[in-house]
């Protein structure tokens, strides 16, 4: 075990207004100081341990890696009078074009998740407010290529339809929109196929013969809200009764609480550690089963999971990490970051006060054995349960490949790509927007919040550290697309007669 | 090297004995050009030049050129203009184009297709000729073979083209060992045919003639087939280039012959479609095809195994492949075997943890009524698991396959399983993977969890003494880094699920936070999460005026970046519970 003591990181060195300053420093800092940044952000956090670990050393690392583009040191960067440079829209939209062509055969990695990157271009190109309709047609013979006639879409032609390759297709297709999209679904394969996935104990399997995970309960909740697919299951489905109140959104909710863990957060499956990707699966996932207000604190802790999830910001950095004692990384702006207006929504505003109990109408409340958790009274969120600040500066100070080649990245020294940029981006909008629900009815319908109506306004309380210009599209909170493209594809559906 | 030689050498000999030289192996073009002269080439059996020294095979093309047209030559020789030819030379030369023509042309033409001569023959007799050639008669015809035959001319050599492209440089004697190449190539892909032609037979069930007995390709032609396809196109690159389509590693070879590969085409305007390396698209066009069939064979293994090698992320192979070792029956702990190599090799790729997983589902029941088997098997696992843990100390797919191991093995009570976590957490305190991998192991001990319980609710079933052990060992972690988070959600979860008090903990907390609330000289923090404990425990007491002031300390001054988070906990303080 290691003893030594635990120095600052090189970058890191704080001038404290007692100690003599020697030249050096104050020009190292002046920069810095010109500009209106706190120095909650340049500094190292006020209580360390001196022990070293390989945790503490790759944190330290960490922090080295980012002050300085924190600090607004980079000469090669513009920063605002916050010491925030401007969101480079022009280098990422070339990005993520870029990434929707022709890929070299280095990408061969990525064979099996090429619907993920339709998706994540797609989504970050709208959120940059371009418009991809003009790609509706190549979007629709790709999304064409990769259904099986057996339902559901693989991660390329001929490949077994997996639960997130589908779900990246559905929204790619609810991107793009347009009858001619919606119409690439076969919905009625796609109904049989999830109720093949559909697993006894509530929750889904991601591909047939594949791992039972939260990601499954999400992608589906997601896959049949949006495409408006029946409940009923199928007799070849693993979780048939015969009883037909069980239906496939039975015991999803159940599930989800399993996955919570002793620290508050949610873990993949059952007995796993907590994680960031998993508690926004989580909450999306049951945001669609009933009302936040409603359904979220029926079946998890919720003051642990906010303690778990406020612990993910940390100082300097600003940005948000996925497990404790993990490092930050871009893409928790959305996976932790999207989960706060969740939870604010559940908290409600103090106008309307929720006390957490389930309508009876609630499909997932019905076999639920844990309406039994004592019902706090939690007071609403009046401001924001994290820093916005903190969270948009890592964005714009460290997630910006800065080069020519533009995206966005895990941190600084990483390589931006797809993923991170829209996630990242995705983390952006929710920082700069609040979000609104209605309240919900007595008389819930079994619909649950699948159509609760979200309202949506910029972010302005406090100090805006950003330029207006840079503040990015709204999106939908549960289905990170933006929220009329979420209402044409569910109208569409609606109007339609059976399959 | 030389053992290759010799038995290269002794297989041509036998070669030669059974005429067979599609079986021998090819020319060596690296040995000794002088060889060729040795007598055993084809190449010795070409016409010889006048000119035997001639260094370049264009040189000696265009020299045989001249001597297959000895009028043409003539006709140079004197100026070029044909008035300075006799008119005998000129009949001759002119016999000798049409005919040369005549005989180059295919024999069912239509004679109305065949090209005029050359339109500056000035003699009358030249245009009679030109007549005939543009579908004179048969009389005219055969005024033109007279002539030919009487001037002995060379016509058969004057159908060879000159050299032209990769073989004009090269020399006479790099010419005859590109041909003698090219012979053998032919003669392999005759043999080439041989065996599939035989292989095919051997698909329908046909009996040789002579014997009637069943046709049956055996291993060693198998073998031997592979190997020539391995030379035949090994020999193609070097004798015409890279440019020419090179047949895939498959295609190559015989075991799958009888495989028709699935292309797939991108649509039109495909987004992020890959431009795929041509070893990988073939081997996903093969996969196609055996998936569809559904073929279940150690080839399908081996073609999941290249393909894995290629692309591990590809979940659709990874199934393929369980469903073939199950179908196969074969042993699980030699695919264990296999696994754990590709694992260590590719650290962050989960599919290799489902597919892990099924092997044990599949593997267990085997074994499940023999605790000594058992044991051996969780002993060999977690080696394993220490090995790659060591790589990659937080992978959260192998943590998530430790848990439902432990739990498939009923490994909760293993004091090993125990040891090899506190090993880890003695490596790294903060290693949070550990942490809750220890919770898991203690409180999800069916032993004494209650069924149904959440993580974060009290559990009756819990006996004091591990709650006492489970404190007693996270508070000594504490001590070594205070401000390390997992030892305080560790603590408090084991508090929690004992049903305790909080304020059980209290002397403890208090002692890393000195003089809340005295002045920045007097306020000493040496754990936010200690304050964050304090605070619940002052609510718990009711003590409500200590919890609000560690609240709002910790949002001015220890834990800034979470100053909303603390201010929402101020405003829980004031809510009725």
């Amino acid at each position: 075990m290691a003893n030594r003591q635990r120095p600052p990181p090189a970058a890191a060195r704080q001038p404290s207004p007692d100690s003599d300053l020697v030249d050096e420093e104050i020009v190292f800092d002046r920069r810095s100081l010109r500009l209106m940044i706190p120095d909650l952000f340049t500094q190292l956090p006020p209580v360390r341990d001196a022990l070293v670990t390989e945790t503490s050393r790759v944190q330290d690392e960490t922090v080295s890696v980012c002050l300085p583009s924190l600090s607004g040191e980079d000469e090669s960067v513009e920063y605002n009078g916050h010491g925030v440079p401007g969101l480079s829209r022009e280098r990422h939209v070339n990005f993520l074009r870029k990434s929707l062509g022709k890929l070299p055969g280095a990408y061969v990695a990525a064979d099996a998740s090429r619907p993920w990157y339709l998706y994540w271009c797609l989504s970050a190109l709208t959120m940059l407010g371009e418009d991809v309709t003009s790609y509706r047609e190549s979007v629709v013979a790709t999304a064409r290529s990769m259904q099986n006639d057996s339902g559901g879409f693989g991660g390329g032609g001929r490949q077994l339809s997996h639960m997130a390759t589908t779900y990246a297709v559905v929204l790619a297709l609810a991107l793009v929109g347009g009858d001619e999209a919606y119409e690439v679904v076969d919905r009625k394969a796609m109904w049989r196929w999830l109720c093949s996935l559909k697993q006894p104990d509530g929750g889904f399997q991601v591909c047939l013969g594949g791992e039972e995970d939260i990601r499954g309960a999400y992608c589906a909740a997601v896959i049949v809200t949006l495409l408006r697919l029946p409940l009923d299951l199928t007799p070849e489905s693993p979780a048939w009764t015969g009883d037909s109140s069980v239906n496939l959104l039975t015991g999803v909710a159940d599930y989800v609480r399993r996955c919570q863990t002793f620290e508050g957060g949610i873990s993949g499956q059952p007995n796993a550690e907590a994680h960031g990707a998993y508690a926004f699966c989580a909450l999306g996932c049951l945001a669609l089963l009933g009302h936040p207000a409603r359904i979220i604190p029926s079946y998890l802790d919720v003051p642990r999971l906010i303690a778990w999830l406020s612990s993910r910001q940390y100082a300097p950095e600003g940005g948000l990490s996925g497990r404790t004692n993990k490092l930050v990384d871009g893409c928790y702006s959305h996976w932790v970051g999207g989960c706060f207006p969740l939870i604010e929504a559940c908290l409600g505003t103090s106008s309307s006060r929720i006390t957490g109990d389930v309508a009876v109408g609630d499909p997932a409340a019905t076999s639920s054995t844990s309406t039994t958790r004592s019902k706090a009274r939690l007071p609403p969120a009046e401001e924001s349960l994290f820093s916005r600040e903190g969270l948009i500066r890592y964005i714009l100070c460290c997630c910006q490949d800065q080069s020519r080649r533009g995206g966005l990245r895990d941190k600084p020294g990483k390589n931006s790509d797809p993923y991170h940029t829209n996630y990242v981006l995705s983390g952006l909008s929710s920082a700069q927007h609040q979000w609104e629900l209605d309240e919900p009815e007595e008389t819930a319908a079994s619909e649950g919040a699948a159509d609760a109506v979200w309202a949506v306004l910029p972010y302005l309380d406090g100090v805006q550290i950003f330029d207006n210009k840079d503040r990015v599209r709204p999106i939908h909170p549960v289905y990170a697309i933006p929220q009329q493209n979420v209402r044409a594809m569910k109208e569409y559906f609606q109007q339609k007669q059976g399959f | 090297m030389p053992s290759k030689r010799k038995a290269v050498a002794s297989k041509k000999i036998k070669a030669t004995e059974n005429s067979d030289p599609s079986s021998a192996s090819p020319p060596n073009s690296d040995r000794d050009t002088a060889s060729t002269s040795t007598g055993t080439t084809p190449a010795a059996a070409l016409p010889s030049t006048n000119n035997g020294n001639t260094d370049s095979i264009l040189d000696r093309s265009k020299a045989r050129f001249a001597l297959a047209r000895p009028y043409d030559t003539l006709l140079q020789q004197k100026g070029g203009a044909l008035s300075a030819l006799t008119p005998a030379e000129q009949s001759a030369w002119l016999s000798a184009r049409i005919a040369s023509r005549l005989a180059r042309r295919p024999v069912f033409a239509s004679s109305t297709a065949a090209s005029p001569p050359s339109s500056n023959s000035g003699s009358s007799f030249g245009r009679d000729l030109r007549g005939a050639a543009c579908g004179g008669g048969p009389k005219t015809l055969k005024e033109v073979w007279r002539t030919v035959n009487e001037a002995s001319l060379p016509l058969r050599a004057a159908a060879v083209p000159l050299v032209k492209g990769l073989e004009e440089g090269i020399s006479v004697k790099e010419f005859e060992a590109r041909w003698e190449r090219k012979v053998w190539l032919t003669c392999s892909d005759v043999a080439s045919r041989c065996f599939k032609e035989k292989r095919e037979r051997e698909r329908r069930g046909e009996r040789e003639e002579k014997t009637g007995e069943r046709v049956i390709v055996t291993g060693q032609e198998i073998f031997e087939e592979t190997g020539r396809r391995q030379q035949m196109a090994a020999l193609r690159t070097e004798l015409y280039g890279g440019g020419v389509r090179k047949d895939g590693k498959l295609a190559a070879d015989p075991e799958w012959d009888d495989v028709v590969p699935v292309v797939l085409e991108e649509p039109e305007g495909a987004l992020a479609a890959i431009a795929y390396p041509p070893e990988y698209a073939e081997a996903m066009s093969y996969l196609r095809a055996v998936m569809q069939a559904k073929e279940h064979s150690p080839r399908c293994l081996r073609l999941t195994e290249h393909i894995i090698g290629m692309n591990p992320a590809h979940y659709t192979v990874w199934l393929y492949r369980a469903a073939n070792v199950f179908a196969l029956k074969l042993p699980i702990l030699d695919e264990i075997a296999w696994l754990n190599e590709v694992a260590l090799e590719n650290l962050k790729n989960y599919q290799i943890w489902h597919h892990r997983h099924l092997l044990v589902e599949n593997y267990f029941p085997t074994i499940a009524s023999d605790p000594a088997a058992i044991s051996a098997f969780a002993a060999s696992e977690r080696e394993f698991l220490r090995q790659i843990l060591a790589e990659d100390t937080k992978n959260y797919h192998v943590w998530s396959y430790r848990s439902y191991l432990v739990g498939k093995l009923g490994q909760f009570d293993s004091a090993e399983e125990l040891q090899a976590i506190e090993a880890m957490i003695d490596e790294d305190v903060r290693n949070n993977s550990a942490w809750s991998h220890r919770f898991f192991l203690v409180f999800s001990n069916p032993e004494h969890a209650t069924p149904g319980v959440a993580a974060t609710e009290p559990d009756p079933k819990v006996p004091q003494a591990v709650v006492d052990r489970e404190v007693d060992y996270a508070k000594g972690k504490i001590l070594l880094a205070p401000q390390n988070q997992s030892g305080w959600n560790y603590l408090r979860g084991a508090l929690v699920k004992g049903g305790r008090k909080l304020g059980t903990v209290e002397e403890f907390a208090s002692g890393f936070v000195k003089g809340l609330g005295q002045g920045e000289e007097g306020e000493q923090v040496q754990s936010t999460h200690a304050l964050d404990l304090l605070a619940e425990i002052y609510a718990e007491k009711g003590d409500k005026e200590k919890a609000d002031l560690s609240l709002r300390r910790l949002g001015q001054k220890w834990d800034r970046i979470r100053v909303g988070y603390w201010e929402w906990r101020r405003k829980c303080l004031e809510t009725p519970a």
